[in-house]
């Protein structure tokens, strides 16, 4: 399989952006990835644009605000897995021979089209019963520490390590370390789940700049990344009594994106995985084999998760710290992975950063897993 | 099990039938690989066999797991208990549960009608629940 690169990087800061409209904000990432590419506009010959609440054509309207248009633009919803589908999309396009510079951007302002908590479709009989994300994730939480032994302030030092990357990441959300003290004392949002354990609402968008090989030959650019694998899966049929503590969507999408790269997950150096809830970096790193079940909240007390650990997660802060502005969300993983691969870190940077994982799952369908959930694999 | 006759009411809140003040939940089988599926289905998500069989759900079983949710969307009075509850039918259904404290995980519950959490027209609905067994 030709191989493809990541040649430009672009990534608004995610908080909350009250003067800026979804188009302005995926613009400005647009612009940010296209001059960390050392592109025009006009060398983009497709756009895959990845958002969940932001309506009709909403790839069009942030490209034209970024003085793209004519080209095709497709736009992308797979719940939080959106902007990383649009990634994947354009990783098979590429593959395809059909172009040799595409753009995927994800974009999402959270706190003009979202208020409560986030929760299934609502036609769903789960939703209808009162069932939320977080109400979701608290229940396997309820499980993980009955099955495995663990405390809530076990699964909450998950939040602390995050907050503690997300105030050295100057386009975090939060900017500020917390105590274990100050997330147990935080406000209950569904038991044992915690407010600081749970993603904020979030504005913000991220885009990168795919190249084929041929193209990056003919660039000659120095500091493309190689995207090694791009997977996406989405969730099986949940039938019988299964265990809540266990990624079967994870496993496999990981499988194949292990397979695509030739690696094995004892080579991966460092991960940023989808912890929109404290307990779902657990579920995910567990998930994708990288620790046993029932290990990953032992090991994140021990600091083997920290920067300087042995297996670095979510030093972008993840969404905990960073924000997760749903569509966006995939795509920043992705730019944070490339900035650590580069060297281009700053405070954040994990020494000898070879390798890096993006993991990104989204939503709850009823009856089935989960929907959909990409992972994408880089090397230096 | 029980072969139910077409149920009139809506399936999209699930329907059931009440013996002996005990709820029933109505749900499918699959005659092919006998997946269970609550609420009902025309056919098989597993292996999209159709039609499925019906069949009554026992009137009770045990807690998998919960959650007291204390924020929610805007439709809801919280705080309210959530519970998956798995059913010897080998089947996991999502209920809310009549208490104000949370179930342990592993707790005998029963099925029965009760309000809430959903505020309709004003007010709360009773539709089936979960409770700690009597
Ligand atoms: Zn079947």
């Amino acid at each position: 399989m030709e191989d493809i690169f990541v040649l430009g990087i672009g990534m608004t800061p995610f908080g909350k952006h009250p003067d800026s409209s979804a188009a302005d904000l995926g613009a400005q990432a647009v612009n940010l990835a296209l001059a960390d590419a050392g592109l025009g506009g006009k060398e983009i010959e497709a756009a895959w644009v990845g958002h969940v609440f932001q309506g009709m054509a909403m790839g069009q309207r942030a490209l034209y605000a970024a003085g793209l248009s004519g080209i095709p633009i497709d736009n992308v919803e797979n719940a939080c897995s959106s902007g990383s589908t649009a990634i994947w999309d354009a990783t098979l396009a590429l593959r395809a021979g059909a172009y040799d510079v595409v753009l995927a951007l994800g974009v999402e302002h959270m706190t003009t089209a979202f208020r409560g908590a986030l929760a299934p479709d609502p036609s769903d009989i789960e939703a209808q019963l009162g069932l939320t994300m977080p109400g979701i994730y608290a229940m396997r939480a309820q499980r993980y520490m009955v099955q495995y032994g663990v405390a809530p302030q076990d699964i909450a030092k998950i939040a602390v390590k995050n907050k503690r990357n997300a105030a050295m990441n100057p386009l975090s959300h939060f900017k500020k370390a917390v105590t274990l003290d100050e997330v147990m004392q935080g406000r209950l949002i569904a038991d044992p789940l915690r407010l600081h354990e749970c993603a904020p609402i979030s504005d913000g968008a991220a885009a990168v700049v795919l190249v084929s090989k041929a193209k990056l030959k003919e660039l000659g650019g120095t500091r493309a990344i190689k995207l090694a694998a791009s997977a996406l899966r989405s969730g099986r049929t949940e039938v019988g009594l299964v265990d809540m503590t266990v990624e079967d969507l994870t496993w496999r999408t990981a499988q194949a994106a292990y397979e695509q790269a030739g690696v094995g997950p004892g080579e991966i150096g460092f991960a940023e995985v989808h912890d929109c809830f404290s307990i779902a970096e657990a579920l995910r790193v567990e998930g994708m084999g990288l620790v046993p079940h029932g290990e990953y909240v032992a090991r994140v007390a021990k600091g083997e998760m920290d920067l300087d650990g042995i297996l670095p997660v979510n030093g972008s802060g993840g969404l905990l710290g960073k924000g997760h502005p749903l569509g966006a969300t995939g795509v920043a993983q992705v730019v944070e992975i490339v900035k650590q691969l580069r060297g281009e870190a700053g405070e954040r940077q994990i020494a000898n950063a070879k390798i890096g994982v993006a993991h990104c799952r989204g939503g709850k369908a009823q009856g089935v897993e989960g929907t959909a959930c990409t992972v994408n694999i880089l090397v230096a | 099990m029980v072969k139910l006759d077409e149920a009139k009411d809506s399936p999209r809140t699930g329907d059931y039938i009440i013996e002996d003040n005990k709820v029933r939940l109505h749900a499918s089988r699959c005659p092919s690989c006998g997946a269970v599926f609550y609420p009902r289905r025309n056919n098989c998500s597993a292996d999209a066999t159709s039609p499925l069989e019906e069949i009554a759900l026992s009137s009770g079983g045990t807690v998998y797991t919960f959650t007291v949710a204390r924020q929610s969307t805007p439709e809801f009075k919280t705080p309210y208990v959530l519970a998956y509850v798995d059913f010897k039918e080998d089947v996991r259904v999502l209920l809310p549960f009549d208490a104000d404290e949370p179930p342990v995980i592993g707790a005998a519950v029963e099925i029965v009608m009760a309000a809430g959490p959903r505020i309709t027209d004003g007010g709360l609905v009773s539709i089936p629940h979960a409770r700690l067994q009597r």
